[in-house]
């Protein structure tokens, strides 16, 4: 008896996943909900923990490959059957797969009990052909690229021109020069004509890796933040607003009740305090907790606040949903369990979906103030600049004040210059008064 | 170096061959005394004679009939037609005779069937047309049509010296308010090339004739999006330069085919097919076409600006593209 | 019916024109004859079309014609083009269709051209668009006219083809312009099958000329002589600047449209009537009866005709069909080979040894 291991559905909207490494190796025995595999999706990286306990008998999807959902990765089986296992690589098809996965066995096996796929019925009709154009497919087929890798920012999430280069440019040169030709940019010499013949003969790579330089293939992680990064500028009209703020009064009041929240179970920063400022003006303004959908503006209801976290590889913007619905205690453990599972690579699909505002922390690492990029689609962000004591001018006389520069990157398709310095008004009174019983 | 109308650059192109070449010669109704109906051939009958400056009945066959006999025994006819709908009125010798009479047995009829088209003018249905389309598929037959002075001379000079029947659509409502500069030395406008009226990376508009200049426009409000049109125009439409067409496209990915004429079956159509049979795979969104709707051409302005494409439906269309 | 007034320029004519007008007329009728066994043998491609009765008009017209005038013959004139000097090979080729035709397989029958830069006779093939040719004659007149050749365009038109707007246009601007134009209408009966009374309400062809203020007259087309005179007068008035003429020849068309064509809307008490009238035995008994030629001097050339018609076919149908590689090539000009059409001149031609007309030319000028 054995079980297959399925690429689970990590969001609703996923329609395949990248297994990113396996963590475990054909031959080696398998507990029950020891974590098998690392994936990537659209939405999230995460850790898949084996559906079943038994032997690890074949891997069928290979590092760095995406398959549609649903589709076998691996199969955990009795000891035996090691010697009976299908060669690696051939059952799941790789994307684009021009037809959905085959259908499955006459008696399928019950789905084991923690299968994440399994369970989901409209599994299969997810596996859609990613939409692009013919331009895009043959970029994409002369630099060797996986187009499912290419996050789409044109109508209905196609997979434009400006999508592809963006992607190829950010990726090593090792990569590209695998698959051949010329350089990124759309060649107006290249031919033209009939037949539509397209030659792959090699070219030269961007860069030279050996003496004065090593090409290292991006994570999945990096791949998505680039093309994350660039489409919200390309979608956005960013405008930045800088703001000083006083957290005189805010220090005062973490001194004051610290303790008390450490009995609670968790640690009062600075983050709860803004996240707090930031929701009274959200619900006061909510025209900067919206998105802009073609020609409609829309409005959420919800405040799901994303806060920034900084990992090694890279950044991920966990969710603290229905943020206004919480208090000062349940934003700051929500902030610090959010920031605990991303760092443990713990965080489930949802914990990153639905964000309706983010709030990012640049002054972490020293910096006075930053000019974030817009986490799409929505319409603004928050960057929190260092923390310092600095002296300012305070009724005609100086006076050290802890002071921070926060600044609101904002779509100006959508909010105005005045709107956002309301905005910022409203977050700094909110901080510089922040009222102690919240607390 | 003068600056001179486009329908003057017609007229010195026209004199020019005719100094040049006494084999040259005009054939027309009214081309004469009258200097034809919208005064391109004025003056030519005081230098030339009437020998040499014939004024005909109204009979358009005869007139395309004289001129390919006469091309036959070696003449050079320029063929003027009052307007260019009435080229239907001569359908059959054109298209059956002198199209077809090079492949059939070899004998060229050098001869150019010159004659306002177009609307904007408030014209009607019948003095209005632009008939490109129906000779688009008479194999045989060479159609040019210039938007500028600069090109009218130079292209009336390639018309006369080429081998073959060429259809020379002179946009009407081009004729008094297109100036620029046309230079005194004698050249030609190569037939069959097109060029580039304004570089753009964003995407391309292929037209010809006063579309040209609607395309301009709306580039011009485009840019001030950040969006960059590359407007082709065609000049030359049979026989097509489909490499300047494609070398843009694979420049921009994205086109727009833009003519006055009706929509369906219209050039375009042809445009846009040869652009996805030999560009696909430079293609980022489909082609897209912009012409006059399917009716015959109204007279009142506001139902003639109705049925023609306009600035606003080009700055659309791109739009729609930009953001495809 | 000539006018009382009229020259008869048949008078001019030497035994051997008279004789050589026979062997041109007999030439036609066996490359037909000739054509029929091969359309029958499936070597024919396509249609064919007899001009069995009217020989002796299309002949006698052309023979009207100096040598390097421009005639612009129908499917019916085959005469005209063996007049003027087309060998008969190449019509031939044209039937069947041979990639050395002159249209190298292009078009049929005398749908070709043959238009030499400078000297020669010009040949103007027709499209199957009747009345076309009248304008563009015309335009060959035109042309002449302008580059200073005292050429004479000739060419022909049916009495179905006298119902289109284009023979319209082109009489009525040839005569505007006063070109050197002569058409010969044939009033040849039927118009594929329509009868000439359902084609015009006018009661001879000719009349049609007169709305245009063009000088006509109406000759019985099966007398090859009365057609040359008629034909000859017109001629002489373009070449002289007198403007276009029209020629009515009144004659029968003896096959049906085609050969395909079962005939059964023909008169036959009218078909047995024409047969009487023949343009060639006619012809042949006036040359004997005037003691111009005698029985054997006519059964030579007769034998003569007939041995060089087949001569011919044979030649034509050993030739190639085209290459179909060469399809797309001469739409425009640069990428074609120019065809070339063999002149040839009769045996009579040969023995004269100077152009047609050259003396009586001389005499009348």
């Amino acid at each position: 008896m054995s079980t297959d291991v399925v690429m689970p559905q990590m969001g609703e909207s996923i329609a395949e996943g990248t297994v990113v490494r396996w963590l475990r190796k054909v031959g080696d025995e398998i507990d029950r909900d020891e974590p098998l595999f690392e994936i990537s999706t659209d939405k999230v990286d995460a850790e898949i923990p084996s559906p079943a306990a038994g032997i690890l008998t074949a891997i069928k999807v290979h590092e760095g490959e995406t398959v549609p959902i649903n589709s076998v990765v691996a199969v955990i089986g009795g000891a035996d059957d090691v010697a009976t296992a299908a060669p690696p690589a051939e059952a799941a098809p790789v994307i684009p797969a021009p037809t959905p996965p085959a259908a499955p066995p006459a008696a399928p096996a019950p789905p084991a009990p923690n299968s994440l796929a399994a369970a989901d019925p409209s599994a299969t009709a997810a596996v859609e052909r990613v939409r692009s154009s013919p331009l895009v497919r043959r970029l994409a087929r002369e630099h060797g690229v996986d187009l499912s890798q290419v996050t789409g920012s044109g109508s209905g999430g196609r997979v434009t021109k400006q999508d592809i280069l963006t992607h190829i440019d950010r990726r090593p040169a090792a990569a590209s020069s695998a698959a051949g030709p010329p350089p990124p940019s759309v060649a107006p010499a290249a031919p033209i004509g009939p037949p539509p013949v397209v030659s792959a003969e090699g070219t030269a790579p961007t860069f030279d890796a050996g003496q004065s330089s090593v090409a290292v293939p991006m994570t999945v992680m990096r791949r998505r933040i680039a093309e994350h990064m660039v489409a919200s500028r390309r979608t956005s009209a960013h405008v930045h607003s800088i703001f000083e703020v006083d957290f005189s009064r805010v220090q005062q009041l973490r001194k004051a009740h610290g303790a008390r929240y450490e009995q609670a179970g968790t640690k009062l920063t600075l983050m709860p305090f803004i996240a707090k400022a930031v929701i009274d003006a959200l619900r006061a303004m909510p025209i900067v907790n919206a998105s802009v959908d073609g020609d409609r503006v829309v409005y959420k209801r919800d405040i799901n606040l994303g806060v920034a976290v900084a990992l090694e590889s890279g950044l991920i913007v966990p969710v603290v949903k229905q943020a206004d619905e919480k208090n000062l205690l349940g934003l700051s453990r929500a902030i610090a369990d959010l920031a605990g599972r991303a760092r443990a690579r713990q965080l489930v699909p949802a914990d990153v979906q639905d964000g309706t505002f983010t709030i990012t922390n640049p002054g972490g690492f020293g910096a006075v103030f930053g000019l974030p990029i817009i986490n799409q689609p929505q319409v603004a962000i928050l960057g929190v600049g260092s923390l310092e004591k600095r002296p300012v001018v305070v009724n005609d006389a100086i006076a050290i004040r802890s002071i921070a520069y926060l600044t609101l990157g904002f779509d100006h398709r959508l909010i105005d210059g005045v709107v956002a310095d309301q905005f910022m008004g409203h977050v700094k009174r909110g901080l510089e008064q922040f009222e102690e019983s919240i607390v | 170096m003068a600056e001179m109308t486009y329908l003057e650059a017609i007229r010195q192109g026209l004199a020019e061959e005719m100094a040049r070449d006494e084999r040259v010669y005009a054939i027309g109704e009214d081309i004469g005394a009258y200097g034809g109906a919208f005064k391109v051939t004025e003056g030519l009958l005081e230098r030339f004679g009437a020998e040499r400056v014939i004024g005909t009945p109204i009979s358009e066959t005869a007139i395309i009939g004289a001129a390919i006999g006469s091309a036959y025994l070696g003449m050079r006819p320029v063929a003027e037609l009052q307007f260019i709908d009435f080229v239907a009125c001569c359908f059959n010798i054109l298209t059956n005779f002198a199209a077809k009479s090079r492949y059939r047995w070899g004998a060229g009829v050098p001869m150019v069937v010159r004659g306002p088209c177009g609307g904007g003018v408030s014209g009607g249905p019948f003095h209005s047309a632009n008939p490109e389309a129906h000779f688009l598929h008479t194999p045989g037959l060479k159609i040019v049509e210039p938007s500028t002075a600069y090109d009218a001379k130079g292209l009336i000079k390639a018309a006369i010296r080429d081998d073959d029947p060429v259809l020379f659509l002179e946009h009407k409502f081009l004729y008094r308010r297109v100036k620029d500069e046309v230079p005194d030395a004698d050249y030609v406008v190569p037939i069959g090339q097109a060029v580039v009226r304004r570089p753009g990376d964003d995407v391309t508009v292929v037209t010809f004739g006063a579309m040209t200049y609607t395309a301009l426009e709306a580039a011009e409000q485009l840019a001030q999006r950040d969006v960059e049109v590359e407007v082709i125009d065609l000049r030359t439409l049979s026989p097509l330069d489909h490499e300047t067409v494609l070398q843009s496209v694979a420049k921009t990915n994205k086109v727009v085919v833009l003519h006055e004429a009706q929509r369906t079956g219209g050039i375009g159509a042809e445009i846009a097919a040869a652009i996805t049979e030999r560009g696909f795979e430079h293609l980022d969104a489909p082609p897209v076409r912009l012409a006059s709707l399917d009716t015959p051409v109204p007279y009142n302005p506001g139902l003639e600006a109705a049925f023609r494409p306009g600035v606003e439906q080009i700055v659309a269309a791109v739009g729609q593209l930009v953001e495809y | 019916m000539p006018t009382s007034t009229a020259t008869r320029p048949s008078d001019d004519l030497t035994r051997d024109d008279r004789l050589e007008l026979y062997y041109f007329a007999r030439l036609t009728r066996d490359i037909e004859e000739r054509l029929a066994v091969l359309y029958r043998q499936n070597k024919v491609v396509g249609g064919l079309y007899r001009s069995l009765g009217q020989e002796g008009e299309s002949v006698a017209s052309a023979y009207a014609l100096a040598e390097d005038d421009a005639v612009a013959a129908l499917i019916r004139n085959l005469g005209s083009l063996i007049v003027q000097g087309i060998r008969p090979r190449a019509v031939f080729t044209q039937y069947m269709a041979k990639g050395t035709s002159p249209t190298r397989g292009r078009d049929l029958n005398l749908h070709f051209s043959h238009i030499p830069d400078a000297g020669g006779p010009i040949v103007v093939g027709p499209i199957s668009m009747l009345g076309d040719l009248v304008p563009v004659m015309a335009g060959v007149g035109l042309g002449a006219r302008m580059r200073g050749r005292a050429l004479v365009a000739m060419t022909y038109i049916g009495d179905g083809g006298t119902s289109t707007g284009a023979f319209h246009e082109g009489m009525n601007f040839a005569a505007v312009q006063k070109l050197p134009l002569v058409v010969i209408a044939e009033d040849n009966k039927y118009a594929y099958s329509t009868p000439v009374s359902q084609q015009m309400a006018l009661a001879r062809i000719d009349q049609r000329a007169e709305a245009y203020g063009i000088p006509h007259e109406m000759v019985d087309g099966n007398d090859m002589l009365a057609v040359y005179d008629a034909s000859r007068r017109a001629v002489e008035r373009a070449r002289h600047g007198d403007g276009p003429s029209l020629v009515g020849v009144d004659t029968m068309r003896m096959r049906g449209h085609a050969e395909h064509d079962d005939m059964r809307y023909m008169s036959k008490p009218l078909l047995d009537a024409w047969k009487a009238r023949d343009p060639i035995a006619r012809y042949h008994a006036h040359l004997v009866e005037t003691e111009i030629a005698t029985e054997t001097d006519l059964a030579e050339i007769d034998a003569m005709s007939r041995a060089y018609a087949e001569a011919e076919a044979d030649l034509a149908e050993a030739e190639p069909p085209p290459e179909p590689d060469t399809v797309a090539a001469g739409v425009f000009a640069g990428d074609h080979f120019q065809p070339t059409v063999e002149i040839v001149y009769s045996p009579f031609r040969e023995k004269r040894g100077t152009p047609r007309h050259a003396p009586a030319s001389e005499a009348g000028s």
